[in-house]
């Protein structure tokens, strides 16, 4: 899933831009949006229901008809964990406003903001869709374990498929109760030649018998502790290969694929292998 | 031609990427040698007791590595080539 930030002062457009990115994305893809609200929405017109459930206590409500459509209210619940729910099953999250939050945006008319900004305009009425989605495109996706996963379950070869296999790397914070602690580590990548191993390595894993899909995805930048770093998802006839399949490939993807990782404890940061 | 950096080599070298001049029929070597006249902080982080590229660095040329597919530090190289210098990858 790509996402993309629009932020602005209010009148810059945001908006409107958000309803010009969605038509023209929607097109080629799923589209969901976010909106970053100062004050708690206000959304029980119709829920007199689902506003004593939660006047009772309830932490989330959820009204559903039986074709399917629906509105939630929940309490805490964060951007990220907002973007991790979408990410398995949209293809592209249009969030409007968070000028602070580390996702690639847009900003509309003269605002400080965090970085990565991928695109400036005055206003979103004219902003150009063209330049925009191609600066979106070339970012890297939001990668969760359930995307991967969403993604070789529509695999046609699933029906042939008994098995799913998967493995998560992680960021450890500690080794044992004594070690530092670990406060982030970060990635880069060599990216031409990390692309054309990762590639090759699922092509590899795809090829063996029994094997339906590989998906293989590992972050770049920033990764705090007790976040996820790498995934390898296996999808196949039956689990021998499955298991198989996802300790091959995540030895492989440490051994081949140039990425170099940079820690940061409490007491030093350094680089992997730095004398 | 240029020389792409990575992990404390880009440190050392204080940038991703670093441009060298070469000449007519410049192999790896020398343009290594080239990279390391330019900055020299990095020579330290490259080379071993020998004044030799460690076995541990990895060099690459145009994404390959020339010691399996070529002819190692003698692999002939020209202005548009792209060479990289690393560490031992550390993914996963």
């Amino acid at each position: 899933m790509q996402v993309l930030g629009i932020v602005g002062h209010s009148e810059s457009g945001k908006t409107t831009l958000v309803e010009r990115l969605t038509q023209r994305l929607s097109g080629t893809g799923r589209v969901a949006t976010v909106k970053h609200c100062t004050h708690p929405p206000d959304v029980d017109t119709d829920g007199k229901d689902t506003a004593r459930h939660r006047d009772a206590g309830a932490g989330e409500t959820v009204a559903l008809t039986d074709d399917g459509e629906w509105y939630a209210t929940g309490q805490s619940r964060t951007l990220d964990e907002t973007l991790d729910a979408l990410a398995p099953d949209y293809d592209y999250a249009l969030v409007e406003g968070y000028s602070d939050a580390s996702i690639p945006k847009v900003v509309l008319g003269d605002l400080e903001v965090a970085d990565p900004v991928v695109h400036r305009a005055p206003h979103g009425a004219g902003a150009d869709l063209d330049d925009i989605v191609t600066a979106m495109e070339e970012r890297d996706p939001y990668i969760t374990l359930e995307t991967l996963v969403a993604d070789v379950k529509r695999d046609p070869d699933e029906v042939y498929s008994g098995a799913i296999a998967t493995f998560t790397g992680r960021v450890r914070a500690q080794e044992g109760p004594d070690d530092p602690p670990t406060e982030l580590l970060e990635f880069e990548r060599y990216d031409e030649v990390a692309a054309e191993k990762m590639a090759t390595l699922r092509r590899d894993l795809e090829a063996r018998d029994g094997v339906h899909a590989v998906r293989l995805h590992h972050k770049t930048g920033v990764v705090d502790a007790g976040e996820d770093i790498v995934f390898v998802v296996i999808l196949a006839g039956h689990r021998g290969e499955a298991f198989r399949a996802v300790e091959d490939g995540i030895n492989r993807l440490k051994e081949e694929v140039p990425l170099f990782k940079k820690e940061v404890t409490v007491d030093e940061e350094f680089w992997a292998h730095e004398r | 031609m240029e020389w792409k950096l990575f992990a404390h080599l880009r440190d050392a070298a204080d940038g991703q990427s670093v441009s060298v001049d070469i000449e007519e029929d410049a192999t790896v070597e020398t343009a290594l040698d080239a990279l390391l006249a330019s900055r020299p902080a990095l020579a330290e982080e490259v080379l071993d007791e020998n004044e030799e590229l460690a076995d541990h660095i990895r060099v690459l040329v145009n994404g390959e590595d020339p010691f399996a597919a070529a002819d190692g530090l003698a692999t002939a190289v020209d202005e548009e080539t792209e060479l990289a210098l690393f560490p031992p990858v550390s993914g996963g």
